[in-house]
């Protein structure tokens, strides 16, 4: 049995329009000290996986199949005082910090003293103040700049600092929603390493959301690929690199530049993603897939098993 | 879509894109429960503006300034001949009101109006010209800015005495123009910037065309938005006025009203007097306020609930 | 900060020279003869002649100016028609009155608006929420001197239960016996309709802006955040959307300072406490210029430093302004 477990999740948001299916019928599992990437489009579906697991569903969201199981429990079944009480201790979230993640009227330390006082409430303020140089110390910052406000840290000390409170209550999950997106690269590439290495030492599992395949691709040992709500391809890194069998994955990884690799012609891929109220017939791709059969406009494609860990949503393997 | 154009109905003449906006705006407007509270109350307050000149037609003792009942002479509780009632010489109190909210009106419309074209020509000149202009023009409004008008103008009554209403109106218009005047600069601003403008400057129009043509329309709904607010504070600051004794001798305003009640120490005999008047400044402030922030609604659409 | 509050200083000074300068002219503009509105007419000739030397009145109009700024700068306003006093003398006694009404009336308004404010935005859609929001729209457009009448009618005339006017008894003041606390109830038993008439006028301003920054606040991905981190509901809405929340508000404070001021001169006139408002009000209905002119400039300086108060506050409140 995995540390966490998705199975079947299903989550819908109520609109005006109607039910809007954000997740449909989403299964991974990842264990201790392994990394899986949730890879595609904005509005694939992947924040809201990030929140559901967080518990953190906007008032119009909420689960509507499937369950998630952390540790053999299953948390679709517990409360808002039990969920409160799980959160940041059992699974924790590296937010982007350019979007405003950090309190700006709070000082950076006194944010991370507070998540682990409200877990640990014996603890001394002191000793909570410890653990945060601590945790300073971890990521490299200077443990000086504790006391400044975020408008004082530059965006790669602001990531760190969101990354540092990620780690305060040694969480088993933690899910990093596009950590590095609005970072330049350099500052990326170090913040990735650091994070792995880190991840390494506490033996955490890691749920890595991102719209850019190459990044995922460097960090993480499995990938997703989610395609309107469906996770369409699943499996390892080196299976789905490899041998990308969906057609939508074929796609996204011709759009991006592969770093060190052989330079080929980039292909953005033409259309745009369905919209997901109401009902549907066949394939979610089939409007932009380079390669259609007539049957995929009439059912839906069933995940197959290719590999030994690897899964596609499509008939045409 | 394609349906339609299959099936040979003749096509309505194309709507002009003007009266869409304008529509599609008082869709909205009209949904906002805000925004109709307002409208009917503004249109009980108009009617009676209208009304006021019936009174003194059906008798000359109706008259809301003159016209004294001489079988009274003095404050009387509402009864058939005075629905409600009269003031200390027995003049007929509805008729005071029905006059006072044609005074209401006419100096929170007019003041209002004044100090938004005030307003908005300084600010779209401060905000399109720039440079020392608009550090001046800026660094005044501040100061206005701060200056409780109220206080401004009595200030002014104890140098050239006694005002006349229209002397009011103007000073009230001459100090609410700063809070329109930097709402409308930054608004310039931002158009400024905008190609629509690059593009008449470089088909070669004139300043005064390109801020009357170009920018103008463009701030003018966030003008009229402001001037719902200021009519409100109009009406206020020439009630107060009347209130504290400095009005208009000639005129009668509900203020003034307020001010013989509570001079003539009736205050506390006369609620049928007392109540009236504050309650028609009240819900016509209150009445204005609303259909502002309805309209902020409307002009707004970041402000407009989505889930309701 | 220190270098800014000097900057600031340095133009509200500027700013008063200008009001003074500008009151200078109109006076000279305005009809009938500067020499009676200055001096008063019960005065005997010889007191007279030594006030229009003091005052410059016989000079010509450029020393009359220097005269005038000289005398201003130095707090010789002249003297009160009326109280045949010096005008310092009788605005140095009212001033305190004003302060204390005034920043006790604002300071309650803003902590009630913020909080309700911060109740209605936590409960959108809900009773609580709508009866406040109407409450304050209504309370917030009511014409102050028809509130402070009806205060009166119904609480000092009907159910009698609190003093009309003034500020203090004089059996409790003259009473060798009273000490300092009775006196100081007494005060406060004068102040309660002044006060809440201010506060029921102005609660209402600051509950909107609270409320609607409130819910532009609770978008804000540090809530998320700090739901994130397990807090309580309690704990988000106190420490992380509150102190983002009342920024606005506070500016807003600063804003309406002058709507307020007006307020406060009408309060202190209906409930006739012993202020600079009243008495400018009183001066003027008097003819008695020194003395307008003297609160005037005492009521504009207190809206430039309240104004000062506010921006320094709200450099306090939000580390990202550094002045």
């Amino acid at each position: 049995m995995a540390l966490l477990e998705v199975n079947h999740l299903s989550i819908g948001y109520q609109t005006a329009k109607g039910l809007l299916r954000a997740v449909d019928d989403v299964s991974f599992a990842v264990d201790a000290g392994q990394s899986l990437g949730l890879v595609g489009e904005s509005g694939c579906g992947k924040t809201t996986i990030g929140m559901a697991l967080m518990g953190l569903l906007p008032p119009n969201g909420s689960i509507v199949g499937g369950n998630v199981v952390l540790d053999g429990q299953d948390l679709s079944g517990l409360d808002e005082a039990d969920l409160r009480q799980r959160r940041w201790r059992d699974i924790a979230m590296i937010f982007q910090a350019a979007m405003n993640a950090l309190n700006p009227v709070q000082r950076v330390g006194e944010q991370i003293v507070e998540a682990i006082l409200t877990h640990k409430p014996e603890l001394e303020r002191e000793e909570a103040l410890h653990q945060v140089e601590g945790l300073y110390q971890l990521v490299g910052l200077p443990v000086g700049r504790m006391h400044d406000f975020p408008h004082q840290y530059s965006g790669g000390m602001k990531q760190r600092a969101v990354i540092a409170m990620a780690l305060a209550l040694n969480p088993k999950v933690i899910i990093a929603d596009e950590p590095t997106t609005a970072l330049d690269v350099i500052v990326q590439d170090q913040i990735l390493k650091e994070t792995k290495e880190l991840q390494k030492e506490f033996n955490i599992a890691i749920i890595f959301i991102s719209h850019d395949i190459s990044i995922v691709s460097e960090v993480c040992e499995m990938i997703g690929v989610m395609y309107a709500g469906q996770m369409v391809e699943r499996g390892t890194t080196r299976e789905v690199l490899g041998q990308p069998r969906h057609p939508y994955t074929q796609a996204l990884l011709n759009s991006f530049p592969a770093l060190g690799g052989p330079r080929r012609p980039l292909r953005p891929i033409p259309g745009e993603p369905p919209l997901l109220i109401g009902r549907r017939f066949g394939c979610r791709f089939c409007d932009r897939c380079p390669v259609p059969a007539s049957s995929c406009k009439l059912e839906p494609p069933e995940l197959v098993q290719v590999g030994e860990t690897h899964f596609v949503r499509c008939d045409n393997v | 879509m394609s349906a339609k154009d299959q099936i040979t109905v003749p096509t309505p003449p194309r709507r002009n894109p003007w009266r869409e906006r304008l529509l599609d705006n008082w869709r909205v407007f009209h949904q906002n429960p805000l925004g109709r509270i307002g409208l009917i109350l503004l249109v009980v307050f108009a009617v009676m503006a209208m009304v006021s000149v019936v009174p003194p037609l059906i008798d000359p003792m109706y008259h809301p300034m003159t016209g004294v009942d001489p079988e009274v002479m003095q404050s009387s509780a509402p009864s058939w001949r005075h629905w409600l009632g009269t003031d200390f010489m027995g003049r007929d109190i509805l008729s005071q009101l029905l006059a006072g909210t044609r005074v209401a009106f006419m100096v929170g419309v007019s003041a209002a109006f004044m100090s938004i074209a005030l307003g908005v020509s300084v600010g779209m000149v401060s905000g399109y010209l720039g440079g020392w202009t608009d550090i001046i023009l800026m660094r005044l409004s501040e100061i206005i800015m701060v200056m409780p008008t109220l206080l401004v103008v009595l200030m002014l009554a104890a140098l050239f005495g006694k005002l006349g209403i229209w002397t009011i109106v103007l000073m009230i218009a001459f100090f609410r123009w700063p809070g329109v005047a930097r709402v409308i600069r930054a608004q310039t601003l931002s158009l400024k910037g905008r190609p629509f403008i690059d593009a008449a400057r470089v088909a070669g129009a004139s300043h005064t065309r390109i801020v009357f043509r170009h920018i103008m329309p463009n701030v003018l709904p966030l003008a009229f938005l402001y001037m719902t607010f200021r009519v409100t504070g109009a009406i206020i600051i020439e009630a107060a006025l009347a209130f504290l004794g400095f009005g208009d001798p000639g005129t009668v305003s509900w203020g003034m009203m307020l001010q013989w009640v509570w001079k003539t120490g009736h205050m506390f005999q006369a609620p049928w007097w007392l109540l009236p008047p504050g309650l028609c400044i009240s819900l016509l402030t209150l009445s204005f306020y609303m259909l502002g922030r309805a309209m902020d609604e409307v002009l707004d659409p970041r402000l407009r609930d989505q889930s309701r | 900060m220190t270098r800014y509050v000097i900057n600031r200083l340095v133009q509200i000074v500027v700013i008063l020279f200008m009001i003074l300068t500008i009151l200078f002219v109109l006076f000279r503009l305005a009809p009938g003869d500067p020499v009676a509105r200055m001096v008063d007419p019960n005065m005997t000739p010889e007191d007279a002649a030594r006030l229009i030397a003091q005052l410059g009145l016989d000079l010509p109009i450029w020393r009359q100016y220097l005269t005038y700024l000289g005398n201003c700068l130095t707090g010789n306003f002249g003297h009160s028609f009326h109280y045949g006093l010096p005008v310092l003398e009788i605005i140095g006694q009212r001033l305190p009155n004003t302060i204390l009404l005034f920043s006790t009336g604002v300071l309650l308004s803003a902590v009630a608006g913020i909080a309700w404010g911060k109740l209605a935005a936590w409960n959108k859609g809900k009773a609580t929420d709508l009866w406040l929001t109407v409450a304050s729209l209504i309370t917030h457009t009511l014409f102050l001197p028809w509130l402070a009448l009806l205060l009166i009618w119904v609480f000092g005339y009907k159910l009698d239960w609190f003093p009309i006017n003034g500020m203090i008894s004089d059996e409790v003041w003259l009473d060798p016996d009273s000490g300092v606390l009775l006196k100081a109830w007494d005060v406060a038993y004068h102040m309660i309709l002044p006060l809440g008439t201010l506060f029921i006028m102005h609660f209402g301003a600051y509950l909107l802006v609270m409320r609607s920054s409130m819910l532009e606040t609770l978008k804000e991905d540090y809530i998320i955040t700090a739901r994130a981190k397990g807090l309580t509901e309690k704990a988000i809405r106190n420490h992380h959307a509150a102190p983002n929340a009342w920024l606005p508000v506070v500016t807003s404070v600063g804003l309406s300072l002058a709507f307020s001021i007006n307020g406060g001169a009408l309060t202190e006139t209906v409930f006739s406490w012993p202020g600079i408002g009243r008495e400018l009000v009183f001066a003027v209905s008097q003819n008695d210029y020194p003395l307008a002119q003297a609160s005037f400039l005492l009521v504009a300086s207190v809206v430039l430093i309240s104004n000062l108060v506010v921006d320094v506050l709200y450099a306090y409140l939000d580390p990202r302004i550094r002045y």
